[in-house]
């Protein structure tokens, strides 16, 4: 190759280098902040999706414990209806003793303080009542998800009383934290 | 010749560039899914293993509060009780004090009830003694009042007459 042509090939190289390291520079910051921003948002997404399993947990949690209580509670006192009424409303106003009952149940799972106290800021206790029908004669009331209990009064007395459901009370076929999905750079 | 070993490397470099323009963007995707893969999956890990130490430990808590209902409703004496116990937990056994006139009951430390009856019988052929007429069933360790009813003298079971 004479000298003309590989003076023509050395500066042809030279614009090409400087284009490459120009265009790599510019890519390279595009890259590295869709690369984080994407991994963030998945994390994130994940982790929500994966919380809120543990806030509907407890959440189930204090509705069962609340319905236990209230059925200890009912067999154990006056069997009427109005007896039933202020036991329940005593047992749902009283949220300190409503986190004590669930704190109990995970402390006794070997769940430790500061796992509990960081689920129990993100669910905080069950929202609303338990009754979820409220007739005279017949009550029904939610002890946990999937869980219905039922009391059932004549003439202002209990007359049948059934918690079936929660002796057969089973969270892990409702409730299932998700394996992560893959990671998507797009 | 000299200028002819500077286009040489010149074009040697060019390739390299090229190529590293096309790995950049798989390193950073490879760090970004190692850094995705490793927070993920420790969330799983750790969130599972709550999920399923509460659900484990719904099993044994729902038995013993089913004793505690079931025998408000059923039962009568001491033996009553003891039949219950073991309908739910055929491999333990609760405990009289004839003295308190109580029958505890524990499936672990987080799941005691304590069973108070009225008066102690006797039976006159074996001299087994017995409690009868369930008065309460004691819940406090269910639901989380810390202090257990503490089990005193005569552990012992005293049942032995029971089935």
């Amino acid at each position: 190759m004479d000298k003309k042509k590989m003076k023509i090939l050395v500066v042809v190289d030279i614009v090409i280098l400087v284009a490459l390291i120009i265009i790599l520079m510019t890519l390279k910051g595009g890259y590295e902040e869709q690369a984080k921003r994407t991994a963030n948002e998945q994390e994130t997404s994940y982790l929500e999706k994966n919380t809120q399993v543990l806030v509907e947990q407890w959440r189930s949690i204090d509705q069962y414990s609340m319905a236990w209580k209230l059925v200890h509670s009912v067999l154990s006192g006056v069997k009427t209806e109005p007896a039933f009424n202020t036991t329940l409303a005593a047992i749902e106003a009283d949220k300190d003793a409503r986190f004590k009952q669930i704190s109990h149940l995970y402390t006794g799972a070997g769940i430790n303080e500061n796992v509990q106290n960081g689920i129990f800021q993100k669910a905080g206790l069950a929202e609303g009542s338990i009754l979820i029908k409220g007739d005279k004669n017949s009550k029904e009331v939610a002890c946990g998800k999937d869980c219905v209990i039922k009391f059932e009064f004549a003439k202002g007395k209990l007359k049948n009383l059934d918690y079936s459901a929660l002796v057969q009370f089973n969270l892990s076929k409702s409730l299932k934290i998700e394996k992560p999905a893959e990671y998507h750079f797009e | 010749m000299n200028l002819k070993n500077i286009s040489i490397a010149l074009t040697v470099l060019v390739f390299g560039v090229i190529a590293m323009l096309f790995m950049q963007k798989g390193n950073y995707v490879n760090q970004a899914r190692e850094h995705y893969e490793m927070t993920t999956a420790k969330s799983f890990k750790g969130n599972s293993m709550v999920l399923e130490l509460v659900n484990n430990a719904i099993d044994m808590n729902k038995a013993t509060w089913a004793i505690a209902c079931e025998g408000l409703q059923t039962v009568k004496t001491s033996q009553d009780m003891a039949r219950l116990e073991a309908k739910f937990f055929p491999a333990t056994k609760g405990s009289m004090n004839i003295t308190n006139k109580t029958r505890r009951f524990e499936a672990s430390t987080a799941n005691i009830i304590v069973s108070n009856f009225a008066k102690v019988e006797e039976d006159k052929k074996t001299g087994v003694k017995s409690l009868a007429g369930l008065v309460s069933v004691d819940v406090s360790v269910l639901l989380g009042k810390v202090a257990a009813p503490v089990e005193t003298e005569e552990g012992a079971d005293e049942e032995g007459a029971e089935e």
